[in-house]
């Protein structure tokens, strides 16, 4: 669901049709027939945007029927934790949770604590973003709770979840999804048939969740079903986030989000983590669970940043660090950026006027700025908005009056330069420079590396302190060959952590110290580089089914996380069929096929001594270490803005009102941005009747730099079309092939029409909702040019990760081309203004 | 730093790429702003341009109607090498035949001048169709008895040599250049004739004797027509060069006679393959080519023979007649080239598909 | 050296186009055209000079025998086209210059040194597959990858498939194993497989098989392709007699008139 694998992932979708050759059945909720569909035994078309009620009534369909894997539930989940006695659900409160404060539009979110774990003391504003470890979750004690093994107690969260969810029945599904009942059913039979000792099912999802104003609940909830069905930490289990750049996984582990440091370490906050590094780990620093190393792992990303500058006398360099101090996601900068409070940018791999939501916005902001700076393989979108723009055609920029300089770099692509990647499945794998880049192409490290350089140079002549930070780094990589190329191995051996006293690389993160006797750049990735002539990531020998041997998968190359679950409470595996790693009553070890993901030598029965810390405070059979109770949570007591459980909100733009809490029509953390240049339509709106979704063409990449300016993958698909179905045509009045202009209340765009029963209709409780099909590869430059879906969109922000939501958006469709030049604009307000068709035109 | 050859090589193809790219790029976006749209750049090329697709892909349409086969990529030389190469060979039999039956001695010399201006016509404009004319003589590199155009090659080759040898030979030995020299002259003389007869007739073979259905479900009947219509030329041309005698119209009368019977079976023998033959423009053209080739000059010539034979009347009902055979000619083999590419560009017959045809499938392409 | 063979298999193709990309790439084969033709998500249309592999798209609705797995609803079936590399080739047979060989891997090769671009072989395909190069002259098709077989690769786009929809191997192992996908196939209950290999006609038999779904006829793939040869018999008789006429039709108006 929200993937389409088979044509955004066609390498590791062979492994899914391996699957089904040896009868996996494969199933695809998606609102259109994609070539995914195609592969698969079922496919169940939904209205973009309710996915929740989906997987909520696939949940309520488990918990109805008591078809979940009751002993994994009990003993691996927090199923029989009670929550505290003042908790609300939506269900109570009319789709708000308890502690809701409208004034600061967010939640107080203490009720929703497991019964008796003592709070910290520390506030929260709200302010980051949710990437790293359980923002918030510092709040609480969650290994102390009170608990009920029957899970019969009405506060215990089996029994919380089953009221909450009851409302999602395969009723309400037909009537927010579009699907008919039989038809979920029959999905919800099969889906939970694979569940048991013997079998298990993975979800694989990708953007199709992500971007949607409630897209971390929707993959809440999925976890959510996994959990109940025991489908975690097993083989062929797991909820696959489909990662989309080469090494888009390996830019959130080291990370370029504002809000984390690597290893998913929270971003110091302004103010609220002040400058003093024990108020940051009474923070972070959990009592018991791993997170109890978190001290471990963060001065020794301290020593490798900052060296012998970093020392315990200073908090190891703590104040050296940046700190968050507001909104600094994509919207939340190019927001400042519009309104002119940016001065400069640096855009190194990334086309923001063609693959940034509500580009047409994006590009305008981008005028404010004094410079620019782009570097990529060839002149994008980005580094000529102020030339060849719809904006310049329509007279809203003029190039004369534009004073951003711009600044294009030539980069070398992936082949031109050594380096890693890593992908999906936390697999890094280090590559080999293929050739010299051409010209003056240089790779990232470079351009890093000695604009690096140069800055330390100048901070070195200006002692202020605000550059204390910038002369404290070290940066001491040794170049090679005649362009001065940095080592990459030397990075990836600062990545992998050293002990200070002799030098050597260590072979884990269990080696790092917190007394500043380690340096390792980022924790998970340690053992990456054991030795100095052993690159883990460079091995190619794969031994077995896994694939150890091949690459490293974070942490210490395990190849599924909390692979403790595959065995029962006792150590036994599950099934013979299912078997992973289990425990070894002779040589009193866990083994098997994969790295165990627990301390190897502890026992399953083994019980925490009262006051015990860390991993140690975790019994033997607590498979969920990251944890601090050791179980995984179906319920999330803390860490999440918008609710512990996942609810059914509609999208930003909706066709219809929320038929689950008609008083809450969207998430209530979700941020609108709503502004005269970034509005939205009324829910539902007589001038946007459409819903309209955008995705991706396996013939071309993202925002089209890479894909564009190939003839050979141009000729595969040469233009820019929205897929509708035959029934809108006819409504619209447009054939295949015909021209259509599409309308939000951002932006205006022109497309051909497919017209396919891919696309088909929804039918829900007699309304009829239309869905537009658009893949937003399209710009100005390159060899085929077309305008760009992203123009329609809106800049808005889930509440946890501050994505856009691009996924469901409302939309008007008219046959013919747009306006050229200021008359398109003259065409927008038109149908910003009316709501038929007939007066379309401009003027 | 030593660079291997090899990455030299990697090196200079993707430098190549990357001028490729940037080339088009760059000629693309010249173009004004916000005009983006129309400046798409289209197919400059390719059999599907032209062609509108269907609306599905069906055991009933094949694949959205999409021709199986692909178009001939000749272009006008080759119905015009037809026309000249079966005239010349024909006329080259006549000019032999007339010989041993002791024709009009001025008849058999035009005949033989005839056949070797068409025997150097006809390489000129085989070699202008090739689409690597440089390698013309790779003709010669083999000889294929199952490929038409590997004997058609070789027989143009010998036609072309005895023709202009006979032609040559015997008008020095007429203007005792040369003393005569029997052996010589009739060996080219011969030569040239059976050459021309295969010459006359091997085209037929060649476009019979391919997978576009209209040409080989009637691979019987081509060479015939061809070979008729090449007699046909022959005679006319030497009619239209004063030639009188009533031998000439007899074998005239005999050739419109047949031709008219297949014009008949053409227009009356319907199959599906033959589509092209009876509907749009091609089947217009081979109406119009038959007309001209078949009854027409039929009638005039028996007209002609109500007047005493090279009585001015007659002389001037076969000159037109001549004329009209001779554009009926013409215009046959431009219809069977054309109802060829009609035919190639219609899937329904490789299908076996029921059915009319695409209504559009029939139209004559436009060369480039 | 053996006899190697394609068996492209659509119900494991995924419609992803990257053996279309990877035959251009390997052979330097130009982009043919940018054109919007919309069959369904195929904008290439047909096998010609520059495109040696072309993936087929057919939508369909829920009709019993098209191609996709999730036919309940709708279905979506992709194939992937080549040059069969026919046992009889009406291209080899055809080419007058002798520029198309028959390889020690029995692969059907146009010598691009030899060929003249005479154009005959275009018309004696029947299966529509090579085709003259305007801007070159010369006519292109699969090569087989001969250059990479020779050195002992598979063919790039046999390479390129990530699902192995496209199968490369020695031709009568790959028979059987086409013959045995389509039994398992059919006891999977898809009971509306077919294997295309032509054996039955003067073709007899190609290199490059097909397993679809549905009629074959949907993909442009002929019932009964038949090799131009088999006309060459009817054609040189007729010529044969048209010559013989005019001879004797010449003979007996020359000597049959006083006026000749
Ligand atoms: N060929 C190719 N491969 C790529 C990329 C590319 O551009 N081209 N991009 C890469 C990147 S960066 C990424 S992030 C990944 C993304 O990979 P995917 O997430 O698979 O990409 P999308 O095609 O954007 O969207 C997936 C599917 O979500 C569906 N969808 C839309 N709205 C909804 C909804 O509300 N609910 C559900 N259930 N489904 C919905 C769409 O119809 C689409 O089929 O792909 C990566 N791989
Ligand atoms: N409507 C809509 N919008 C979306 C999405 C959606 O599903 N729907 N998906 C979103 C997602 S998931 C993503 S990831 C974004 C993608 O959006 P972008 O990241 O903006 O788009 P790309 O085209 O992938 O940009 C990457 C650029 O990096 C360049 N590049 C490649 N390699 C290198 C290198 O080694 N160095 C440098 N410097 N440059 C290099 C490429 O040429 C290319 O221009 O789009 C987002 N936008
Ligand atoms: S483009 Fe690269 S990353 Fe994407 S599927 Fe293909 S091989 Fe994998
Ligand atoms: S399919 Fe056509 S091109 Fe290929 S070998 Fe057969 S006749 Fe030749
Ligand atoms: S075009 Fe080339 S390959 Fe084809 S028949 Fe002529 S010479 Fe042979
Ligand atoms: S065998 Fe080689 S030449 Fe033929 S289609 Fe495959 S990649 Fe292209
Ligand atoms: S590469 Fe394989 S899966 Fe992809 S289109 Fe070609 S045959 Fe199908
Ligand atoms: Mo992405």
């Amino acid at each position: 669901m929200g993937s389409s694998m088979a044509e955004n992932h066609p390498v590791g979708f062979q492994w899914v049709v391996e699957a089904r050759e040896r009868g996996t059945k494969v199933l695809h909720v998606d609102p259109r027939f994609s070539r995914t569909s195609a592969m698969a035994d079922m496919w169940v078309p939904l209205r973009a945007g309710s996915d929740i009620v989906f997987l909520g009534a696939l949940i309520h369909y488990v918990l109805e029927n008591e078809k979940d894997f009751r002993e994994y539930v009990v003993n691996y989940t927090n199923a029989s934790i009670l929550v505290r006695d003042d908790f609300r659900d939506t269900e109570d409160l009319d789709g708000l949770f308890s502690g809701w404060n409208e004034d600061a539009k967010m939640y107080k979110t203490d009720s929703w604590a497991y019964k008796g774990s003592p709070l910290k003391d520390v506030t929260n504003s709200g302010k980051t973003g949710g990437h790293a470890k359980d923002r918030g979750g510092e709040k609480l004690q969650e290994n102390i709770y009170e608990q009920d093994l029957t899970l019969q107690n009405p506060r215990c969260i089996y029994q919380v979840l089953k009221r909450h969810f009851a409302r999602y029945t395969p009723e309400l599904v037909e009537r927010t999804c579009g699907v008919p009942q039989d038809v979920f059913l029959k999905l919800a039979r099969t889906f939970c048939s694979a569940s048991g000792p013997d079998k298990t099912a993975a979800i694989c999802y990708a953007v199709g969740w992500t971007q949607h104003s409630d897209g971390v609940q929707i993959i809440r909830a999925a976890s959510i079903l996994q959990l109940l069905l025991g489908n975690i930490g097993r083989p062929g289990g797991g909820i696959l986030a489909l990662r989309g750049h080469a090494s888009i996984q390996g830019s959130t582990d080291i990370p370029t989000l504002y809000d984390i440091l690597p290893g998913y370490m929270p971003m110091p906050l302004f103010a609220e983590d002040a400058d003093n590094l024990a108020a940051y780990f009474n923070h972070h620093k959990t009592k018991t669970g791993w997170w109890n190393n978190f001290d471990k792992y963060f001065v020794s990303l301290m020593k490798a940043y900052y060296g012998d500058a970093a020392a315990k006398e200073n908090d190891f360099g703590f104040t050296f660090l940046p700190r968050v101090t507001g909104d600094h996601s994509h919207q939340g900068y190019w927001i400042q950026m519009a309104d002119g409070n940016v001065e400069g940018l640096f855009v190194m791999g990334q086309n923001p006027a063609v693959g940034g939501p509500h580009s047409r916005m994006e590009r305008k902001a981008m005028a404010k700025l004094k410079w620019l700076v782009v570097r990529d393989m060839v002149e994008v979108e980005t580094a000529s908005f102020w030339l060849d723009s719809p904006e310049v055609g329509r007279g809203e920029l003029n190039p004369e009056e534009i004073d951003t300089e711009v600044f294009l770099f030539p980069a070398a692509g992936h082949t031109e330069k050594g380096g890693c990647f890593t992908n999906t499945q936390r697999l890094n794998q280090f590559h080999e420079k293929a050739v010299d880049p051409p010209g003056d192409a240089r790779s990232e490290t470079w351009f890093i590396y000695h604009l690096g350089r140069r800055l330390k140079e100048r901070a070195r002549k200006d002692q202020r302190p605000r550059n204390a930070g910038l002369n404290a780094l070290t940066w001491d990589y040794s170049t090679e060959g005649a362009n001065a190329e940095p080592v990459v191995e030397e990075v990836l051996q600062e990545i992998n952590g050293r002990t200070l006293k002799d030098g050597k690389l260590v072979a884990g993160f269990r080696d790092l110290k917190a007394d500043g006797s380690t340096s390792c750049g980022c924790w998970i990735y340690s053992g990456i580089f054991p030795k100095p002539d052993e690159n883990v990531a460079r091995k190619r020998e794969p031994r077995d089914f896994y694939g150890h041997g091949w690459g490293f998968a974070w942490p210490a190359d395990r190849r599924i996380l909390y692979n403790r679950a595959s065995a029962r409470p006792d150590g036994r595996p599950w099934s013979e069929r299912k078997k992973l790693i289990w425990w070894d009553e002779n040589k009193k070890e866990w083994t098997g096929f994969d790295v165990p993901d627990f301390t190897v030598n502890k026992s399953p029965d083994y019980r925490p001594p009262e006051n015990a810390e860390g991993d140690d405070a975790l019994g033997g059979d607590k498979p969920f270490i990251m944890n601090a109770e050791g179980l995984s949570r179906l319920y999330v007591p803390s860490g999440l803005k918008d609710g512990p459980l996942p609810t059914h909100y509609e999208p930003l733009e909706s066709p219809i009102r929320n038929p689950v809490y008609p008083a809450q029509q969207v998430d209530p953390g979700a941020n609108r941005l709503e502004r005269p240049d970034n509005q939205y339509a009324n829910s539902p709106d007589e001038r946007f009747p459409y819903v309209a979704t955008t995705y991706r063409l396996t013939e071309h990449h993202t925002a089209g730099g890479m894909s564009r300016y190939l003839s050979h993958l141009c000729e595969l698909q040469p233009e820019f079309f929205c897929e509708i179905s035959p029934e809108l045509a006819k409504q619209v009045g447009v054939e295949h092939r015909g021209w259509v202009t599409i309308v939000t209340a951002r932006g205006i765009v022109e497309a051909r029409a497919m017209v396919t029963s891919r696309m088909p209709p929804i039918h829900l409780n007699g309304q009829t909702v239309h869905q537009v099909g658009l893949p937003y590869h399209w710009g100005y430059k390159g060899l085929v040019k077309g305008d760009s879906a992203n123009d329609l969109l809106a800049l808005s922000e889930e509440p946890n990760v501050r994505i856009m939501e691009s996924k469901a958006l409302l939309c008007n469709v008219f046959p013919g081309r747009r306006e050229r030049g200021p008359r398109a604009l003259k065409q927008l307000e038109n149908a910003m203004r009316q709501p038929t068709r007939r007066r379309m035109v401009a003027q | 730093m030593s660079i291997s050859p090899e990455r030299e090589t990697r090196e200079l193809r993707l430098q190549q790429i990357r001028r490729e790219a940037e080339l088009r790029a760059t000629s693309i976006s010249k173009l004004p702003s916000d005009s983006h749209m129309d400046a798409r750049p289209s197919n400059g090329h390719g059999a599907l341009q032209d062609f509108e697709p269907a609306a599905s892909a069906s055991p009933q349409t094949g694949y959205y109607g999409m021709p199986l086969l692909k178009t001939p990529a000749w272009t006008w030389e080759v119905p015009i090498y037809f026309f000249v190469g079966g005239a010349a060979g024909a006329s080259a039999m006549l000019a032999s035949v007339g010989k041993l039956t002791g024709a009009d001695q001025r008849m058999i010399r035009d005949a033989r001048w005839v056949a070797a201006i068409g025997a150097a016509l006809s390489p000129p404009l085989l070699i202008a169709d090739l689409g690597f004319p440089k390698r013309f003589l790779n003709m010669l590199r083999v000889f294929k008895v199952q490929s038409p155009m590997s004997v058609g090659s070789w027989t143009l080759v010998s036609f072309s040599s005895a023709a202009a040898a006979s032609a040559v030979l015997s008008e020095l030995e007429r203007r005792r250049v040369l003393p005569r020299i029997p052996v010589l002259t009739d060996v080219a003389e011969i030569g040239a004739a059976l050459t021309g007869l295969v010459l006359a007739t091997y085209t037929g073979v060649l476009v019979g004797a391919t997978a576009i259905p209209v040409w080989n479900a009637k691979v019987s009947l081509i060479p015939i027509h061809f070979a008729t219509s090449g007699l046909s030329t022959a005679v006319s041309v030497l009619e239209l060069r004063g030639h009188a005698s009533s031998a000439l119209n007899k074998i005239g009368i005999g050739a419109t006679v047949v031709e008219t019977a297949i014009g008949a079976s053409l227009e009356f023998g319907k199959e599906p393959a033959t589509e092209p033959l009876h509907h749009g423009p091609t089947g217009w053209t081979m109406r119009v080519a038959g007309l001209l080739s078949g009854p027409v000059p039929l009638a005039l010539r028996l007209l002609s023979l109500t007047s005493p034979p090279r009585s001015p009347r007659s002389v001037k009902l076969r000159k037109a007649a001549a004329i009209s055979s001779i554009a009926g000619s013409l215009i046959t083999r431009w219809a069977w080239v054309y109802a060829g590419r009609a035919s190639s560009k219609d899937p329904k017959v490789p299908l076996q598909l029921p059915g009319p045809a695409r209504p559009d499938a029939e139209q004559i392409p436009q060369d480039k | 050296m053996s006899v190697t063979a394609f068996l492209t298999d659509s119900t494991l193709c995924i419609g992803c186009k990257a053996c279309e990309v990877a035959c251009k790439e390997w052979n330097q084969v130009p982009a043919d055209g940018f054109d919007f033709r919309a069959l369904s998500y195929d904008n290439t249309g047909s096998l010609g000079h520059s495109t040696w592999r072309h993936v087929k798209f057919v939508e369909n609705g829920a009709v019993p025998g098209f191609g996709g797995n999730a036919s309940e609803v709708f279905s979506w079936g992709f194939s992937s086209d080549v040059c069969k590399h026919c046992a009889n080739a009406g291209c080899l047979e055809a080419c007058p210059t002798g520029a198309i060989v028959r390889t020690e891997f029995g692969g059907v090769y146009i010598q691009p040194d030899v060929c003249n671009g005479c154009g005959y072989c275009v018309v004696c395909c029947p299966f529509g597959v090579v085709e003259r190069r305007p801007e070159d002259g010369r006519a292109f098709k699969c090569t087989f990858c001969y250059d990479r077989q020779k050195e002992g690769l598979e063919p790039a786009c046999a390479t390129a498939c990530p699902t192995e929809s496209i199968k490369f191997g020695e031709i009568e192992h790959l028979r059987d194993t086409a013959r045995e996908r389509v039994r398992d196939l059919e006891e999977k209950g898809f009971d509306d497989v077919n294997l295309y290999d032509p054996t039955d006609t003067s073709v007899g038999g190609i290199h490059a098989f097909f397993i679809v779904r549905g009629d074959p006829k949907t993909y442009n793939l002929p019932p009964k392709p038949e090799v131009p040869t088999t006309y060459l018999k009817k054609g040189w008789m007729s010529a044969g007699i048209a010559a013989a006429a005019m001879v004797a039709g010449a003979f007996l108006a020359f000597t049959g008139s006083s006026d000749r």
